[in-house]
């Protein structure tokens, strides 16, 4: 489902020299798998999240994604895979402010064919994530919780294969973190593939594979918490 | 990207920025406004002095003889029976018609009934002949011929002197308004070789009276235009030259034959009485120029709007490039987000562009409402002082459109470039 490899990205920092944030990382993710990749705050998680959605162009390497590979494709084609074949969650929800919940969830319909029913497909998918009476209200009217509920479901409307998590916890407490985390489970359970960039430890402990970034290289991490069992 | 998308998110971000989009939309009313305005103003003026001050008519060519005759050198310059053969043998000419004035002063006197109030006033008139061709339009058919003797001499008044009298003569003297049909049968009477001003010429006074016949844009401005035998008749009655005549009219086949026509005149040593023509010109010149000017001043602030646009847009494309970030993520292509903020400035432009073309011919109209109720009265005082033709309406919206697309261009590009990796992290 998702395949990387050699991947390098290097940014310049301020005082010119190069910094080497993926440094020849390469990645499988079978098909349904939940994996949470960790590192701590600047080791590059976002910018490989980035990378694999098509977020971002400029990096050497070869990435394919939900049968599409990603490597020198044009913007177009690139705009038409964000639409169809991932959805993204940030770390802060990223939710249009003056639309209401359930024109949020449908915003990717302005972007992809023409389908009908947008609408009730959006109230469906609030339905689903628990927020159909709320579907009118702004981002402001609604807690940090319900907002990440509402760019699940955002995520989830063109009925992507892969869901791309930027900390999709890190601004939440802990309670509402774990409501949004067993969200995840369930998704995971229904065959979406999830891919979570994390520095923390609930969400690292619910995902079936956990990947450690480090000096820009993926290395799988040994799971003693795992022992009991969460499935 | 869908049309009903494209509107969709236009409209959201409208809505957001209620308060820029509105500035810019007054901006680009402003300018597109005063451009309509203007133009349609100094069409109408153009028009009015092209109508009615001078009407010329493009297919006419007035030719009188030279001021000094050199005749006798170039074998021609004296306007006789030969020489109008000879322009009427000109190629492109249709249609010759002669004139001659009567070669003495002339005065009428008049005291009694003028339309219902009583005038008494003498006053020195000029008395041109022509032949009824050139006036037939004008005049009821055979009414304005030689008449028998006794019988009053038909006559043909200005339209121009008609309106100078009813705006200006009128008015002052609480004499009545004339229209045209209105003064068809008035007589009055004419003493040929008598003046208040200038000395007589060596002959009889002849006393006659004239009846106006009608009315006609052809007719002679300071005076009465009167059939041209009777005006041979009078020069022969007077001791004056019957041979030569004072001008001739010639009608062209078309006004495009009308350039070749003045030269070939020229050649013969004649010349043109083109003083209206040129006067009309110059004083349509001067109204073009003005009316540039003023179209320059509006199109400056045209750009000025869209110089306005390019900041609103910019510091709005600044302030939602996360917004931006999360349209590229759901799947909005460069081309889709340039398109977003192009449309939003299309539509600033197009709303502009109408607010401004409605608020111009509006102002139009109350300038004219104005003008009717409390200008006075003066001469060739139009119904409207503008004229707004189809181009200029259509012109306005567009140039509106076409300010604020100028104006987006740079912003819609910088939102285009809008790197999502950086927008969206944290
Ligand atoms: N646009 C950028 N320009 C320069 N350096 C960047 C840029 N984006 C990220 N970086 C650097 O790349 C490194 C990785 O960043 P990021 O992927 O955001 O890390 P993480 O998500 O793990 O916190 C950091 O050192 C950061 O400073
Ligand atoms: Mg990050």
């Amino acid at each position: 489902m998702i395949r990387a490899r050699e991947l390098v990205k290097q940014y310049r920092d301020g005082d010119g020299t190069e910094v080497r944030v993926l440094d020849g990382l390469s990645l499988d993710v079978e098909d349904g798998e939940f994996v949470a990749v960790v590192g701590p705050s600047g080791s590059g998680k976002s910018t490989l999240l980035h990378v694999l959605g098509g977020l971002d162009v400029h990096y050497q390497g070869e990435v394919e994604v939900a049968g599409v590979k990603l490597s020198g494709l044009k913007d177009k084609a690139l705009a038409r895979f964000r639409n169809q074949h991932v959805g993204f969650v940030f770390q802060s929800f990223h939710l249009i402010p003056n639309l209401s919940a359930v024109e949020n969830v449908l915003m990717p319909s302005h972007f992809g064919p023409l389908t009908a029913d947008v609408r009730k497909r959006a109230e469906a998918l609030l339905d689903r994530v628990g927020l159909l009476s709320k579907k009118d209200r702004t981002p402001v009217r609604l807690s940090g919780g319900e907002r990440q509920r509402v760019a699940i479901a955002r995520a989830l409307f063109t009925g992507p294969r892969v869901l791309l998590c930027d900390e999709p916890t890190g601004n939440l407490d802990a309670a509402t973190g774990a409501g949004v985390i067993s969200l995840f489970q369930e998704l995971h359970r229904e065959g979406l593939t999830l891919l979570a960039v994390t520095h923390e430890e609930r969400m690292s402990a619910v995902a079936k594979r956990v990947l450690r970034l480090k000096e820009g290289r993926l290395v799988e991490e040994s799971r003693p918490a795992l022992a009991g069992g969460v499935s | 990207m869908r049309l009903v998308a494209l509107s969709r998110l236009v409209r959201l971000s409208l809505a957001r920025e209620r308060r820029g989009a509105f500035f810019s939309i007054f901006g680009v009313a402003m300018g597109v406004g005063a451009l309509v305005f203007f133009l349609g103003l100094g069409l109408g003026v153009g028009r009015v002095i092209r109508e009615r001050i001078f009407p010329t008519d493009a297919k006419l060519v007035d030719v009188v003889p030279p001021s000094v005759s050199l005749g006798s050198f170039l074998g021609g310059g004296k306007l006789d029976a030969v020489m109008v053969e000879r322009l009427g043998a000109l190629p492109d000419v249709e249609k010759v018609y002669r004139k001659m004035s009567v070669r003495a002063p002339a005065a009428s006197r008049y005291d009694g009934d003028f339309f219902g109030r009583r005038l008494r006033m003498g006053v020195d008139v000029l008395a041109v002949g022509v032949e009824p061709g050139l006036v037939e339009g004008d005049v009821e058919p055979g009414s304005f011929v030689d008449p028998a003797p006794g019988e009053p001499i038909p006559g043909i008044v200005s339209t121009r002197l008609l309106e100078i009298y009813n705006s200006t003569f009128a008015p002052a003297r609480k004499l009545p308004r004339l229209g045209p049909g209105m003064i068809v049968g008035f007589t009055f009477p004419v003493d040929f070789n008598r003046s208040y001003v200038a000395a007589p010429v060596a002959g009889p006074v002849i006393q006659s009276h004239v009846q106006v016949v009608g009315a006609s844009e052809r007719g002679l401005l300071a005076g009465v235009t009167i059939p041209l035998e009777t005006a041979i008749r009078l020069n022969r009655e007077l001791g004056q030259d019957t041979e030569t005549y004072s001008g001739v009219t010639l009608v062209a086949t078309s006004p495009a034959a009308v350039p070749a026509l003045v030269a070939a005149v020229k050649d013969m040593g004649l010349e043109i009485d083109d003083q209206e023509r040129r006067l009309a010109e110059n004083v349509g010149a001067a109204v073009a120029l003005t009316t540039s000017a003023l179209a320059l001043l509006s199109i400056l602030i045209c750009v000025l709007a869209a110089v306005n646009i390019a900041h609103a847009l910019s510091a709005s494309v600044r302030a939602r490039a996360r917004e931006i970030g999360v349209m590229q993520a759901v799947g909005a292509s460069r081309a889709d987000v340039r398109n977003i903020v192009l449309a939003e400035a299309a539509v600033v432009g197009v709303l502009g562009g109408l607010a401004g073309t409605v608020a111009a011919l509006l102002l139009a109209l109350a300038v004219d409402r104005l003008a009717t109720g409390y200008l006075p009265q003066f001469p060739f005082k139009p119904e409207s002082f503008f004229s707004f033709p189809w181009a200029v309406v259509v012109g306005g919206v567009a140039l509106g459109l076409l300010a604020a697309l100028a104006g987006a261009w740079f912003p819609s590009h910088r939102a285009a470039a809008t790197d999502p990796a950086r927008t969206l992290a944290g």
